[in-house]
């Protein structure tokens, strides 16, 4: 039959098992875009079949609408469809899920811990991509020795590292988070948190950074973007590829290099300085975030790097907004002293008022959830659709609407919606359950 | 009171070995009462990373006071082993007596009056903003009385934020086999933003129920990953009898794998078959169906609360009469075992001359 007869059907329809079925017409199949290296597509259609994308269905359909030339009647009865896959993929114990997020380094993935069950987030390092990186391969393994020894709630914990010598990867297993700092505020009104918020989350990274210099760790590259929110709202401090342990047996937190985020980076780094206090770094940084959450700006903007660096350099702070309140406003200027010496320690800051009682929420404001991720708002696994895949597989991968039309004891002879066919999948799909769980005779379908 | 020195204690027997392999119960006399009481050594050694698990479990324990759970009595270091004391439930575990003597399944009084105990711990439990998070037939003991104690306290956690209830999201502390996991409910193991609480522990009693009714706990024999999806997709284990069990669907070699025991009769071909003939041919009452359905729901908000299972039609037909050790005559207290005390008695003499090894031997 002529490939060009065939529509794609496609259905957003979500099935009430919540397992998202996309048919797809086995003749007529997207190139299937490895959206990830590990999906290898086994497909077990003849080499000779076209791939092609929706438009050029569309345009396909055009061309038939004007030409209508010469094609073979198929039945639309007779026409197979295939439920999509997900492959399911293991690393080690871990069964991956969806990318969670993306970097210059390669993917952070979801995956699953298939003895504990507990969820975790994967950093999947590429050499041939931390190669290109400057320090890239010094900064992951700075990242990892540091992290070994950190254990603090608000410090992300390395659960595993895992390597790939044949594949050239790296995966480095950590807690898993549902958001990012960043994230939540480029999606929140006015790009800033309720004061109320802002004031949870900047305490939980006092107690962070505490203990990171207490433990002789200067971060030096903290900002929303580095700062993430597990489940339960705990804020865990990432990213530790530019930070440094200091000599523990040498009174002074000095530093020499600073490689952290243009707009968080104090006046003494800015302006080149040789060696520098390394937890006033972290003070400025951690004002600058501050000064963000409350305020959705920066207090120095620039159009470009170099412009940025400039104003950290020679100017003076924007003064933070009258509407922030004396408190605020007199512990932000505090922590962006010029001088780093004038700027407060955590145990200062923690004393402070502004600290000390926890806004209330003013009328109005409401408080920033993580953003969804594909319209799943409870930010839920992402592992399970791999799961079903490897434990409920069935033989019949490919049918047709002669087949549904079994299922559902129809005989009628009328073409099946597309409604029709996502509810006949319904049901096959619940049969198929009702035939796994025939193992399980314990266990029945609610 | 409970003096803190293991002098005053005389082992007696072992109970069990627990928490895989790094901790011993033993029965033992405290001398200066002449009381029975249970001892449970942990080689301190061996549980670096789970010392503040158990300081978490006495620390609960000490909070708590009730006639449905566990009480601590005292606790001591003795050498590299910390020993916790609690008074000695006679019967055992609930899952040692389903395995040394109820291959499938206790009788329903038995299990009636054994949920109602529990039910009476859980509702005690979450009134005082705790969630249990470990609710299974092995931290169910039952003492010589009849009434049964809900032990296992190192999972439970506290839903008391600022003295107001919040959800919880983090799976409770892992067991050394995450055997645990099976008892635990969908919302639970999802660690989804939504959380979950104390209608969890209604899920797990709900599996309890399975768990007492059939012998076999629901999920025992499929991958971990495989219940996971199980429970999400919304089976719900069951209580096996011939409405849930039509025998001749299942073939011989499917039942195996589903229908093991750890021990005994259960991993013979004989065993599995006459287990088949028992479920298959036996009929357990509607109202007990009806109640493991009640607390297995998938969605939390549908279940019951402990409270409201207390009062379900299925517990009320215990009277106060029911003996549960007269239900389960078959069970025989734990007692002072004359093999085991001299093997403890030899093994207290090797410690001691370990000691004497330090001075040195002078020809």
């Amino acid at each position: 039959m002529d490939p060009r007869m065939c529509r794609k059907i496609s259905s957003s329809e979500s099935l009430p098992d919540a397992d998202n079925v996309e048919y797809e017409i086995s003749n007529i199949t997207a190139p299937q875009e490895s959206e990830d290296n590990f999906l290898i597509e086994g497909s077990p259609e003849p080499n000779s079949v076209t791939w092609l994308d929706d438009d050029q269905i569309d345009e396909l359909d055009l061309n038939l609408d004007q030409t209508n030339l010469f094609f073979h009647r198929v039945d639309s009865a007779d026409i197979i469809y295939r439920s999509k896959k997900k492959k399911c993929k293991m690393v080690g114990k871990y069964v991956m899920g969806d990318v969670l997020g993306e970097g210059s380094y390669g993917k952070v993935k979801e995956m699953l811990d298939s003895e504990s069950l507990c969820r975790r987030a994967v950093k999947i390092l590429k050499k041939r991509k931390l190669r290109r990186i400057p320090n890239g391969e010094q900064n992951v393994q700075r990242e990892i020795q540091l992290l070994r020894i950190l254990r603090h709630k608000n410090v992300i914990e390395l659960v595993d590292v895992m390597y790939n010598d044949e594949k050239q990867k790296m995966y480095l297993v950590m807690e898993f988070c549902v958001g990012v700092l960043q994230d939540m505020l480029e999606s929140s009104p006015g790009k800033k948190f309720p004061q109320r918020q802002a004031h949870d989350y900047f305490t939980q990274l006092l107690d962070g950074l505490e203990y990171l210099h207490g433990q002789g760790v200067v971060h030096k590259d903290i900002k929303p973007g580095n700062l993430l929110l597990t489940l339960d709202q705990t804020l865990k401090i990432t990213d530790f590829g530019v930070a440094e342990a200091l000599d523990m047996f040498s009174p002074e937190d000095t530093c020499y290099t600073g490689q952290g985020s243009p707009a968080f980076q104090p006046p003494e780094i800015a302006n080149g300085a040789e060696q520098f206090s390394g937890t006033k770094v972290d003070i400025w940084s951690s004002g600058v975030t501050l000064y963000n959450m409350t305020t959705g700006r920066y207090p120095f903007e620039g159009d470009n790097v170099y412009r940025l660096l400039e104003a950290i350099g020679r100017g003076e702070p924007a003064p933070p907004p009258s509407s922030l309140g004396p408190a605020l406003g007199a512990l932000l200027s505090h922590m962006l002293k010029r001088d780093p010496s004038l700027r407060p320690t955590v145990q200062e800051i923690r004393r402070h008022a502004w600290v000390q009682a926890t806004p209330p929420l003013e009328s109005g404001e409401r408080m920033v959830m993580p953003r969804s991720r594909r319209s799943d708002e409870l930010h839920s696994s992402t592992v399970i659709p791999y799961l079903v895949e490897r434990h409920y597989a069935s033989a019949q991968e490919y049918f047709t609407e002669h087949d549904l039309r079994h299922d559902m004891g129809e005989g009628g002879s009328r073409t099946l919606s597309t409604a029709e066919l996502s509810d006949g999948e319904s049901t096959r799909q619940k049969r198929r359950w009702n035939s796994s769980c025939g193992r399980l005779p314990s266990c029945r379908l609610t | 009171m409970f003096n803190p020195d293991i002098n005053d204690y005389q082992l007696t027997s072992i109970i069990t070995e627990c928490c895989g392999g790094v901790a011993v119960v033993y029965s033992a006399l405290y001398k200066p009462s002449n009381q029975n009481v249970a001892l449970k050594r942990y080689f301190v050694d061996k549980t670096k990373e789970k010392a503040t698990l158990i300081q978490q479990d006495i620390m609960t324990r000490k909070e708590l006071q009730h006639q449905n759970i566990l009480p601590y009595l005292t606790s001591f270091v003795n050498g590299r082993e910390l020993y916790v004391v609690s008074p000695l439930m006679t019967f055992g575990s609930c899952r040692d007596i389903l395995d040394r003597y109820f291959h499938e399944g206790l009788p329903e009084l038995a299990c009636a009056i054994i949920l109602r105990d529990v039910l009476l711990a859980l509702q005690y439990l979450h009134k005082q903003m705790f969630i249990h998070r470990s609710v299974r037939a092995s931290h169910v003991l039952v003492g010589a009385d009849g009434s049964s104690r809900l032990s296992g306290l190192r999972s439970a956690a506290s839903v008391a934020v600022r003295g107001r209830r919040a959800r919880l999201h983090r799976l409770p502390p892992p067991d050394h086999d995450n055997a645990n996991l099976m008892w635990l409910s969908p919302e639970l193991l999802e660690q989804n933003l939504k959380g979950y609480d104390e209608r969890s522990d209604i899920y797990s009693l709900g599996v309890l129920c399975c768990e007492l009714a059939n012998g076999a706990v629901p999920f025992a024999e499929v991958p971990t990953t495989l219940m996971f999806t199980e429970k999400v997709k919304g089976s719900r284990p069951q209580l096996l009898d011939c409405s849930t069990f039509p025998e001749p669907c299942l073939d011989d070699g499917e039942m195996k794998s589903m229908y093991n025991t750890d021990s005994g009769v259960g991993d013979t071909a004989d065993g599995v078959t006459r287990l088949r003939q028992v479920y298959a041919t036996r009929k357990l009452t509607d109202s007990f169906h009806h109640l493991s359905e009640m607390a297995l729901q998938r969605d939390p908000e549908k279940r019951p609360t402990a409270t409201q299972l207390l009062n379900h039609l299925f517990l009320k037909q215990i009277r106060k009469t029911d003996y549960l050790p007269g239900l389960i005559g078959r069970v025989k207290p734990i007692k002072p075992d004359p093999n085991d005390m001299s093997a403890l008695l030899l093994q207290q003499k090797m410690s001691e001359m370990d000691i004497e090894k330090t001075t040195e031997w002078d020809f």
